[in-house]
């Protein structure tokens, strides 16, 4: 069984203090021999993950190699976006594949949502200690 | 004009009125102290993919497929 790693919440704004604290997770996202590490927003209100387009090139990604359409809402409905599994790590849990939708928006940040990050792994956030732990989900006996 | 010579004529005001007040002090204030406001004609986004719930089972079938994938 392994122990949950403890994360600090990130000061998207240093005017603001409170107010502007996020909870982005550093994530490694593999694809073949590309590798990034970027921060990922604790999406828990995002039914899906989201992979920004940049980020999706950096990982090697060709958007006419994607067959898979995927339809997003809120303001990410009017951009078309295209199913991508890739590799993902959080610090030295074992990876685990993640499934995204890969948008041609070039400003969201990566979302970490409920289809599939949060299916692989436990997050408890302590947002009066600005804090959050992740662990790996439990296996079924 | 003082403020105690205002308090009477505010108090006569309709409560239509008051709220109007209220609001525009609140936002006179934050502009004072610089505190940005969202603005009646700006378009502001709101990435999170909500209630994407086509999407969340085109996601899965992907990953199902894949994982059966030798």
């Amino acid at each position: 069984m392994t122990r949950p790693v403890r994360f600090a919440y990130a000061d998207t704004e240093a005017s603001r203090a409170e107010g502007s604290l996020l909870a982005y997770v550093p994530i490694t996202l593999r694809h073949g021999t590309h590798v990034v590490t970027v921060p990922g927003l604790l999406d828990t209100g995002s039914t899906v993950n989201v992979l920004p387009y940049p980020l999706g090139l950096q990982l090697g990604l060709v958007w006419e190699h994607q067959p898979t359409r995927v339809y997003l809402t809120g303001s990410l409905v009017r951009l078309p976006a295209r199913g991508v599994i890739v590799s993902g790590q959080v610090a030295s849990f074992p990876p685990v594949e993640l499934a995204f939708a890969w948008t041609q928006s070039t400003e969201v940040p990566v979302l970490l949502g409920q289809v599939n990050f949060f299916m692989e792994f436990d997050v408890c956030f302590f947002r009066s200690q600005a804090a959050f732990e992740i662990n790996p989900k439990r296996k079924a006996n | 004009m003082s403020l105690t010579e205002l308090f009477p004529a505010i108090k006569m005001l309709p409560r239509a009125d008051k709220l109007r007040l209220m609001q525009f002090l609140l936002i006179d204030l934050a502009q004072e102290e610089g505190v940005p406001l969202l603005a009646a004609d700006a378009e502001y986004p709101i990435w999170t993919p909500l209630h994407a719930f086509e999407a969340a089972d085109t996601l899965l079938q992907m990953l199902k497929t894949h994982q059966a994938e030798p």
